[in-house]
């Protein structure tokens, strides 16, 4: 080999257009350790929980992601199933973004998302992720479940009392319709707690995430075309959502153009207020607007989701919200906040790699069981289920709640 | 695929099949680094978890002829870790013990895989710390004291190699053998008084052996610093006045640097310096147990910087922003280290040429530098620091290019080539030096020098196997 080639493959069209940001990355590797020094306290940890598992160099942090964009880039690598494996089983948690100094930090998450989305013209995409993505086309849905069904959660009571006009949209998600439905029940009821001016849609689809995660663009825009459109179809002014990932489609996504978000890609002009449910009770507690009428008296230790905390920079809502609660005491995990631990299930991991996805969640599970709390809380449906199915794989004592659960326990009741 | 499959089994049997790997996929990182030295691919790389498993990948390579080439994060900015002949890349991270913290003697002992982030953390705890260099927190701390790192305690102890208090290592042929006071008993307080055949292996960029195990000596965190600075209008005005302050002995670190280093990114290409700017930019970190003690130290400075004044030493009061500051106190950092600084905007190709120098000749090296550089359309973004009260001192010349361009790729190579060729006969010896260094550097070489070296080489390692073709003589 000699020196450095330029680039040659332009057929790699997703990657190139991000090829000036990867050839920032200087192969540092700082990306694969959680840093911070000068504090009262040293903290280091590693943050890459791909790398954590499979220790290669390939696998560890933005560097893996450069030096295979690089590769390919330059024909030096094909699209084989080994770099199928070290692209699809990051879990896009963003910890080796958070860290990285050198200009490749903003498009890192970009371009991770384009060598998956290089990954479907071979067709080295994980089977499972074929397989939701064929369903998710006519069902809007990855839960291989009916769109028909998506409201199916919703007690008709309610689901008839809903207004056709609202400030608001709850935009439930995927995961709070079709499989954590007690987390979207707990929503309304708080919601109607709060007073919330808010309706739910009989149309959402799929946010998209999945699809963005996962490289599959042009999906994703029809997903973000349809669901933009709710806002005026009940006059709403923003979504107000469960799940970190919804919140980041929307917010990001949806709203965000290169190398940050899509915007360039879905071509849509939108550009609404996205909040996440935790945020709007935060702002209630604010203007003193929350009566609780109840107790909460355990130790709750609180997971940040990678999508609503590094992704979206928001970390203090949820605890505002948890501190607030009568009786709970709140105590933290050593990787917190920026420097918070994947659950292992983002990313399209859950799906394609499911062994690896639990055990992610379990060292983040015995993380949480060290601090002595008993319940372990997140602000996301879909770390909730990856975190849940790890407490009881490990057969825990703790018990998984939402934030929004927790607050339904303490509101309304006399 | 890489190396063969017949291999690879037997790499499989000894580390299990998730740790040894010969798909050019998963290998490719291996095969370059952020300098300009040519890529080659390893044929195997295996991630070894303990001592036994690293004898009997050692006994494996002797008798396939095959080479071994010991990785952690190859981050040492001289393409030491690219495996020149292939081979099998040994990939230590999975070692990242600290085994011990003994405060009572004052060191700490280590495996390879332990980051400057894992050992300053926990060293903290304890209220002590090492000497934290200029790079990635990721980057393995022992790696960087057998390879001469350097560190922010330069101008008390001298660079880290010298703060080595024992080791372990497996020989090329498969043999362990402990050294200094952990030869004899369970503690690893010192290399003395024995013979120093640690020196059999720091140095020596991974050729002689694998370093498994590392004590080194530890110090307590001085709870109160400063960071004083100066400038200057030149490289003899700067020199003169590192002198006359670092014999005194005070300080923990004095380096300084020129106006390109100092920009945030360095200038890439090159950009003229403001006419009514400093060329030279210094600071000192002093440390104490007390604020009698930084006060005291703060006025024996001034005293050197009115008496170098004085004798018409062109100094010129200069404060470096908080954030700076900040920079050299709480190291490491990842913002010092993560080559932001350096290639920022560039194309992310970072390498240099330097480094260890007489100081008398600094001036001399930097201004034939300078023209070099500027010749070649690069920014003279050189560092003076000193190691160790008076003795020796680092001159460095942190140089980053484009590597989307093999032009640029060349034109760096070339212009830091021919600074070595400049630089050897004024006294200056290259650290971590790639081997196209070398070829000059052995140009100027003693011939005694060279026959022990490679009769040294030839005994440790008689199949030579240990990272082939890096030290220009075997």
């Amino acid at each position: 080999m000699g020196a450095e080639h330029p680039l040659i493959r332009k057929d790699y069209e997703k990657l190139a257009e991000v090829y000036n940001y990867i050839s920032m990355c200087t192969h540092c590797t700082n990306c694969r350790t959680l840093y911070e020094y000068g504090q009262k306290e040293n903290f280091a940890a590693i943050g890459c929980p791909q790398g954590d598992k499979f220790m290669l160099e390939s696998y560890f942090g933005s560097k893996s992601k450069s030096s295979i964009a690089r590769g390919l880039l330059k024909n030096k690598l094909q699209y084989t199933d080994s770099v199928m494996h070290a692209v699809f089983t990051c879990t896009t948690c963003g910890a080796c973004q958070q860290m990285c100094e050198t200009d490749f930090k903003p498009a890192i998450m970009r371009t991770i998302e384009a060598l998956r989305a290089e990954a479907w013209r071979f067709g080295k995409v994980p089977e499972a992720i074929k397989r939701w993505s064929a369903h998710v086309k006519v069902e809007r849905n990855p839960y291989m479940e009916k769109h028909s069904d998506r409201l199916n959660w919703l007690p008709s009571s309610v689901r008839n009392s809903l207004p056709k006009k609202a400030e608001y949209v709850y935009f439930v998600g995927c995961t709070a319709s079709y499989r954590q439905k007690q987390i979207a029940l707990a929503t309304v009821n708080v919601f109607k707690a709060l007073g919330v001016d808010f309706t739910i849609a009989e149309d959402e689809w799929c946010c998209g995430s999945p699809m963005f995660r996962t490289g599959q663009w042009d999906l994703a825009k029809e997903f973000a075309e349809h669901n933009t459109a709710l806002l005026d179809k009940y006059g709403a002014e923003g979504f107000i959502t469960s799940c970190a990932g919804c919140y980041k489609a929307l917010k990001k996504d949806y709203q965000e153009g290169l190398p940050e978000g899509y915007k360039d890609k879905l071509g849509i002009d939108f550009h609404a207020k996205v909040l996440h449910s935790t945020q709007v009770v935060a702002e209630r507690l604010k203007k003193g607007e929350v009566n609780f009428t109840g107790k909460f008296e355990k130790v709750v230790t609180y997971h940040d989701p990678c999508h609503l905390g590094r992704h979206c920079e928001v970390y203090e809502e949820p605890r505002e919200v948890l501190k607030a609660i009568p009786g709970v005491k709140l105590v933290e995990m050593e990787r917190t906040r920026k420097f918070s631990f994947c659950c292992g299930a983002g990313g399209g991991v859950r799906a394609a790699f499911p062994e690896y996805s639990l055990e992610t969640a379990a060292k983040r599970v015995e993380e949480a069981e060290g601090t002595g709390a008993e319940i372990l809380t997140s602000a996301c449906p879909f770390c909730y289920r990856n975190l849940k199915d790890a407490l009881e794989a490990k057969g825990s004592n703790m018990k998984m709640m939402d934030v929004i659960e927790i607050l339904n326990e303490v509101l309304g009741k006399k | 695929m890489g190396g063969n499959d017949r291999i690879l089994k037997q790499l499989q049997e000894i580390v299990g099949p998730e740790y040894a790997t010969n798909d050019e996929a998963l290998m490719y990182p291996y095969s370059y680094d952020l300098t300009w030295n040519d890529p080659h691919m390893p044929d195997y790389v295996v991630l070894p978890k303990t001592v036994e498993q690293i004898q009997r990948i050692l006994r494996l390579a002797n008798r396939e002829r095959i080479p071994v080439v010991p990785y952690v994060t190859g981050t040492n900015i001289g393409g030491l870790c690219i495996p020149e002949e292939g081979g099998i890349l040994m990939d230590l991270k999975r070692m990242d013990q600290i085994l011990e913290i003994n405060t009572e003697t004052g060191y700490a002992v280590i495996e390879p895989g332990v980051s400057h982030a894992k050992f300053s953390a926990a060293l903290k705890k304890h209220g002590y710390e090492f000497g934290w260099g200029v790079h990635p927190a990721s980057a393995s701390v022992l790696a960087m004291a057998i390879n001469h790192g350097i560190g922010h305690l330069n101008g008390r102890f001298g660079i880290n190699s010298q703060m080595i208090s024992s080791m372990e290592v497996v020989l090329p042929t498969g043999e362990v053998a402990k050294i200094g006071s952990c030869a004899y008993s369970n503690s690893w307080h010192s290399l003395y008084p024995l013979p120093m055949l640690a020196g059999l292996f720091i140095g020596w960029i991974g050729t002689t052996g694998i370093v498994t195990k590392l004590g080194v000596w530890i110090s307590k965190i001085r709870p109160y610093k400063e960071v004083l600075t100066i400038a200057a209008e030149s490289a003899e005005d700067i020199t003169k006045y590192m002198v006359a302050w670092r014999d005194l002995e005070l300080c923990d670190e004095v380096t300084a640097v020129s106006w390109w280093l100092a920009q945030i990114p360095i200038p890439y290409p090159y950009k003229e310096k403001p006419a009514d700017e400093p060329e030279w930019y210094s600071y000192t970190v002093i440390s104490g147990w007390s604020e009698e003690e930084i006060a005291y130290k703060k006025k024996m400075w001034k005293e050197v910087v009115e008496r170098e004044k004085a004798k018409g030493v062109k100094l010129i009061d200069y404060e470096y922003p908080p954030e700076a500051k900040r920079g050299r106190t709480e190291l490491p950092s990842r913002i010092v280290g993560s080559t932001k600084n350096y290639s920022k905007a560039c194309g992310g190709g970072l390498a240099w040429p330097g480094t260890f120098t007489p100081a008398k000749n600094w001036p001399i090296i930097y201004n034939k530098w300078k023209e070099i550089y500027i010749r070649h359309n690069l920014s003279p973004a050189v560092r003076f620091t000193d190691y160790r009260g008076c003795h020796y001192g680092m001159l460095r010349l942190m140089t980053p290019f484009d590597k989307r361009d093999p032009k640029a790729v060349q034109n760096a190579r070339e212009a830091m080539k021919e600074c070595i060729e400049v630089g050897v006969p004024l006294g200056m010896i290259p650290y971590k030096p790639p081997v196209e260094y070398w070829n000059i550097i052995n140009k100027y070489a003693d011939p005694g020098w060279i026959m022990l070296l490679t009769k040294i080489k030839d005994c440790l390692d008689p199949n030579h196997i240990m990272n082939p073709g890096k030290l220009g003589v075997r």
